[in-house]
């Protein structure tokens, strides 16, 4: 896999003779965007970063929460040499010394031993005269805090609750300075963009899981397509159904190319391309109930239509379930989805009813032959 | 009752950042009584209202005391794919609790997570920050004989 | 630059919200979790608009040059329906009714809420029965303005706790608030839109000793005069002493008296220790005394500095030593036989009472809002009311008493009488207005007997924390400082009528400071009651009584 080829900080070297903005100006050329699922693109956000004034502060988001991704996990445990190098990379070219790298409490296993490669990177860079401080904080089991206000939010010492955007953390993040924060999968790829002219920005690592038999983290190109990764996983049975996460809504299964736009198109989102496989044993409402209970569980409980919209939504999914639901309710169940999408506060609130709409619309029958 | 031990912690967070300052605290006792919540309140200056509201948030963050043993499953769509939920019952029958109980000799809390990351190994379980993957009721069976 | 709101052009300055440009141009969005003067949280998603096809909130989104904004199309009202339904659904239907509608049965009964959509909420909480304040988690829909509140006020006794639907808003560790450092001040109950806070309701006990047969008395704070009205629907900064009165009495109280004349003792007392304090140069600056809720602040925050506080009673208590003591042998009435209940703008004088300190001087306080729930109960026109007068003696006051509940007050009134009676000259300007209006800092300063005597009020205890920090930081370059824990004083205090805004603030001061003026004695030394007191019964200010009746002390209480 590309992503796993070791820098071991010889990036380090490369950019300490050159000029921050020629840093940037390489990571703008390679069209490298954020891998955390928004796709923004990486050298844009380093660019307006660097020109905010005054302190500057890099966050590593290793929040990886969206079910189904674990992707950064295999780069934390294979690879942690090119994260904090990323780390130190995107320091240098936007101003900042400090970094924070946000791991979620259920990695907190790994945290040891990224404190030896932060040890490690801090003396050579120390010597090429890059000074940047890295300390690793614990996320403490919220999903919300890989939202990037609400990581923010989080070093701070108060509830992950996501700000209002704006201000954006480029011009106003932790402490109110201006903030650069990326996933791990994106830092990871700056040492190599910066060492390796032949760098392919359309590798993807896909998160598989679910109803199949080989789960893991395929790295493919972007625009692979979706049979080609679900045989990879060897299915035992018939699948019938991919969910993009938990947030990216579901598609029935079938041939299509795995980049954001053909997904986009079919009404679901590719996001951190996590592929969660669902075979023919399993009813969709089922899964929709289960997916339902995990965004109630994690809703902030900022908003109105998150936080009443997730617990009411799961409710009618459980009278569907127990086939006490009628028609009203499945339309009442419609109209709530839209209302939480269109006015939830962040994008966990906005996202949390994709995997019903998608439902509704590919596998409506299976609700309304569970209607009374 | 003494509180050196968070005088020491609060001294070696100059930043005043809650959440270690909270983690380091419950590394050492197990969890945030309000004693020594209220404690570092009084030290820090941070209102105790808003320590509490941190501690609730997060799900890591105990304000009670938890068993020796905290099991984690997960019951997010992988692993739910994957029978998930037979095993939270097996492990509530054979533990006599439901999720969210510690057993009455303290030595085993269950809890019933989000998605740790572990699809690769689904059905899979964290307990005290050891990943357990793959799991069946044989497994589990072993695994929490296992736990001294 | 232009906009566009509902097909309309309008002409407005950048950097203003949605909210604010269409409020200027009397265009109406309902707002829920907004409140004038804190950051927009945006949470309750009530004030959606809809610009270019997306639900923006509209308390947060600024305006930009050319945008085109619906407030009203079918996807804003559709979305703001189900919101609030979702908010109705959490909020226990049968709730508690104020004298007026609360702020979401309006907005539900504007969208068109008949029937509520969703069950009710499926978890039950405890009431908190404080001994001010009362809180019901079951009908809180988490606008969180009641936390913004508690933090603007520097207190923090209350905070938002666990996430998703399971969060509330409790003290630590689901603590009671009587065991929190809350104050009582009350500005959450002012800016809960539920009613989910309310001031503990004393009106049947009051009740029910105007049935018994003990000698009941009343006073009423300066403040309440100047904002009952606004429960009968007068405009607010009507003045309603007369009809308040005859209210009162119709309702059953024995005597009716006038907090006020506690008020001008309280001068009394407090001038001469100040003058006292200065000559000694002891204890130096002296900060007043009069509220509660700062009291209860600085023994929670600032213990080190309780040495600066007056050891003054505040005005209703000092008027209920009084009660108890000279109107009580002069009246031949058996202790246990006279009730004194006072009428406040303010919740934290129920604590108050109840302190140990205070020894029982005062029975019942009620609020402004229990005192109009009493009128209506008792069924009284109040509008039609012919005006009456206190009763003789301990409801004669000055103009000086009457400023009292406005921040700057006291301390206008405690220099009107400081200055003369210490240089033995008339002021030749009685207005102090450097310290008079709603600005939450104010200072000035007066050369008594060749001294210069440095004075600042502050209002609201985000104030009061800056100056205590000045204090300990040996900055502090006052004298005499006066605090008042609500903004504006004791007019917007937690007892007053709903809404208090600054708006209604500002009129309900201004009723006062024009009291004072067409009162014929405007110095509390100058008034015949006061002077009658001190000569039958109390001798001089500072004497052995007066220090025994009149004066406290105060308890190390620590966060």
């Amino acid at each position: 896999m590309q992503i796993l080829k070791n820098s071991n900080f010889r990036a380090l070297s490369k950019i300490a003779g050159m000029k921050p903005e020629e840093v940037i100006e390489l990571v703008k050329k390679s069209g490298l965007s954020g891998r955390g699922g928004a796709n923004f693109p990486t050298g844009l956000k380093l660019e307006f970063t660097r020109s905010s004034q005054g302190e500057k502060y890099v966050i590593a988001n290793a929040d990886e929460g969206e079910p189904g991704t674990f992707k950064d996990k295999l780069i934390l445990e294979k690879n942690p040499n090119n994260v904090i190098e990323g780390m130190i990379i995107a320091g240098y070219a936007i101003g900042s010394s400090k970094g924070y790298l946000y791991l979620r409490g259920e990695y907190s296993y790994l945290k040891n031993k990224l404190q030896k490669v932060i040890n490690n990177a801090k003396k050579i860079a120390d010597k090429l005269k890059i000074y940047f401080d890295i300390e690793i904080i614990s996320g403490a089991g919220a999903y919300i805090c890989g939202d990037e206000t609400a990581i923010i939010e989080s070093v701070e010492g108060k509830r992950g609750n996501p700000r209002l955007k704006p201000p954006f953390p480029a011009n106003q993040g932790l402490f109110n300075k201006p903030t650069l924060i990326n996933n791990v999968e994106t830092l990871a790829n700056l040492p190599l963009i910066i060492l390796d002219k032949s760098w392919n920005n359309s590798f993807r690592l896909f998160s598989l899981s679910g109803n199949i038999t080989k789960p893991g983290v395929y790295e493919l190109e972007s625009g692979a397509s979706l049979k080609k990764l679900i045989n990879l996983g060897k299915p035992k049975n018939k699948i019938k159904a991919v969910y993009f996460g938990c947030s990216g809504g579901c598609l029935p299964y079938e041939d299509i190319a795995l980049n954001n736009e053909a997904v986009k198109e079919k009404g679901a989102m590719l996001g951190s391309c996590a592929i969660i496989a669902v075979d023919e044993k399993h009813n969709i409402v089922d899964v929709a109930t289960n997916i339902a209970k995990f965004f109630e569980y994690e809703s902030c409980g900022k908003c109105t239509p998150c936080r009443e919209g997730t617990m009411r939504v799961l409710e009618l999914l459980e009278k569907i379930s127990l086939k006490k639901a009628a028609n009203e309710d499945l339309e009442l169940l419609e109209e709530l989805c839209r209302v939480i999408n269109e006015t939830s506060l962040c994008g966990l609130g906005q996202s949390s009813t994709a995997h019903i709409t998608t439902a509704l619309k590919y596998f409506r029958k299976e609700f309304t032959d569970k209607l009374k | 009752m003494s509180f050196r031990d968070i005088d020491e912690i609060i001294k070696e967070r100059k930043d005043n950042f809650l959440l270690p300052m909270l983690q380091a605290i419950q590394a050492k006792f197990g969890y945030v009584s309000e004693t020594n919540a209220h404690y570092l309140s009084r030290k820090t200056g941070i209102p105790f209202s808003k320590i509490y509201g941190v501690i609730t948030f997060y799900e890591m963050l105990y304000t009670e005391k938890k068993g020796k043993y905290i099991i984690r499953i997960c019951n997010s769509p992988s692993c739910y794919l994957n029978c998930s939920l037979n095993l939270i019952k097996f492990l509530e029958s054979s533990l006599k609790i439901k999720s969210g109980e510690t057993t009455k000799n303290k030595k085993f809390s269950l809890e019933i997570v989000s998605c740790i990351g572990c699809c690769d190994k689904a059905p899979a379980m964290i307990i005290n920050n050891k990943v357990y993957g793959n799991l069946d009721e044989n497994k589990i069976k072993k695994i929490i004989s296992g736990l001294k | 630059m232009k906009i566009t709101i509902n097909n309309k052009e309008i002409e407005c300055q950048p950097n203003k919200t949605i909210l604010e440009v269409a409020k200027e141009n009397d265009i109406e969005i309902p707002t829920l979790c907004y409140q004038e003067g804190f950051e927009a949280r945006a949470v309750c998603r009530i004030c959606l608009v809809e610009v270019d096809n997306k639900l923006l909130p509209s308390c947060s989104t600024k305006a930009k040059e050319g945008m085109v904004i619906s407030t009203e199309s079918k996807k804003v009202l559709e979305a703001r329906k189900i919101n609030t339904e979702l908010l109705m659904s959490k909020h226990i239907q049968s709730c508690f009714v104020e004298s007026k509608e609360h702020e979401l049965c309006k907005i539900a009964k504007n969208v068109g809420i008949r029937q509520a959509k969703f069950d009710s909420n499926k978890k039950t909480y405890i009431v908190d029965k404080g001994i001010a304040i009362v809180t019901d988690n079951n009908q809180c829909i988490l606008c969180g303005r009641c936390v913004q509140a508690c933090q603007m006020q520097n207190v923090n006794a209350i905070d938002f706790a666990y996430r998703s639907y399971h969060t509330k808003v409790t003290p630590a560790y689901e603590n009671k608030l009587d065991d929190s450092v809350c104050v009582n001040c009350g500005q959450c109950l002012l800016a809960c839109p539920v009613n989910a806070i309310y001031e503990k309701d004393d009106t049947k006990e009051v009740l029910k000793a105007l049935k018994s047969k003990k000698h009941v008395i009343v006073q009423t704070a300066p403040a309440v005069r100047a904002s009952l009205g606004e429960e009968f629907d007068l405009p607010a900064g009507t003045l309603v002493t007369g009809k308040m009165v005859s209210s009162l009495r119709k309702i059953g109280f024995k005597k009716i008296f006038d907090t006020q004349f506690g008020a001008d003792l309280t001068i009394m007392e407090e001038a001469a220790e100040l003058i006292k304090r200065l000559k000694e140069n002891k204890n130096l600056p002296m900060i007043t005394s009069c509220c509660p809720a700062w009291i209860k602040y600085i023994e929670h925050f600032y213990p080190e500095f309780l040495n600066h506080v007056s050891t003054c009673k505040s005005p209703h208590d000092m008027f209920g030593a009084i009660a108890k003591s000279y109107y009580k042998d002069k009246y031949k009435i058996n202790k246990k036989d006279l009730v004194v209940v006072s009428v406040m703008p303010c919740t934290a004088k129920k604590f108050e009472i109840q302190r140990k300190e205070m020894k029982k001087e005062v029975d019942y306080v009620l609020t402004t809002r229990e005192l109009a729930r009493l009128i209506k109960i008792k069924k009284i026109d109040f509008n039609n009311l012919a005006d009456e007068d206190f009763d003789a003696a301990l409801g004669l006051s000055s103009g000086a008493g009457t400023i009292f509940g406005a921040s700057g007050g006291v301390m206008e009134a405690a220099l009107r009488t400081a200055y003369e009676t210490a240089t033995g000259k008339k002021l030749e300007m009685l207005e102090f207005n450097q310290i008079r209006g709603m600005s939450d800092f104010k200072e000035g300063s007066i050369i008594i007997n060749g001294k210069t005597v440095n004075f600042a009020v502050v209002n609201g205890l985000h104030n009061a924390k800056e100056v205590l920090e000045q204090i300990k930081n040996k900055e502090c370059k006052y004298d005499f400082i006066e605090v008042m824990a609500c903004p504006g004083g004791c007019i917007a205090g937690g007892g007053q009528p709903i809404p208090t805004n600054k708006e209604i603030v500002e009129k309900r001061m201004q009723a006062l400071y024009i009291n004072d003026k067409n009162n014929t004695i405007r110095r509390s030394h100058e008034n015949p009651a006061i002077i009658q007191l001190y000569e039958e019964f109390l001798g001089r200010p500072l004497s052995k009584k007066a220090e025994k009746l009149l004066h406290t002390n105060y308890i190390k209480r620590g966060i």
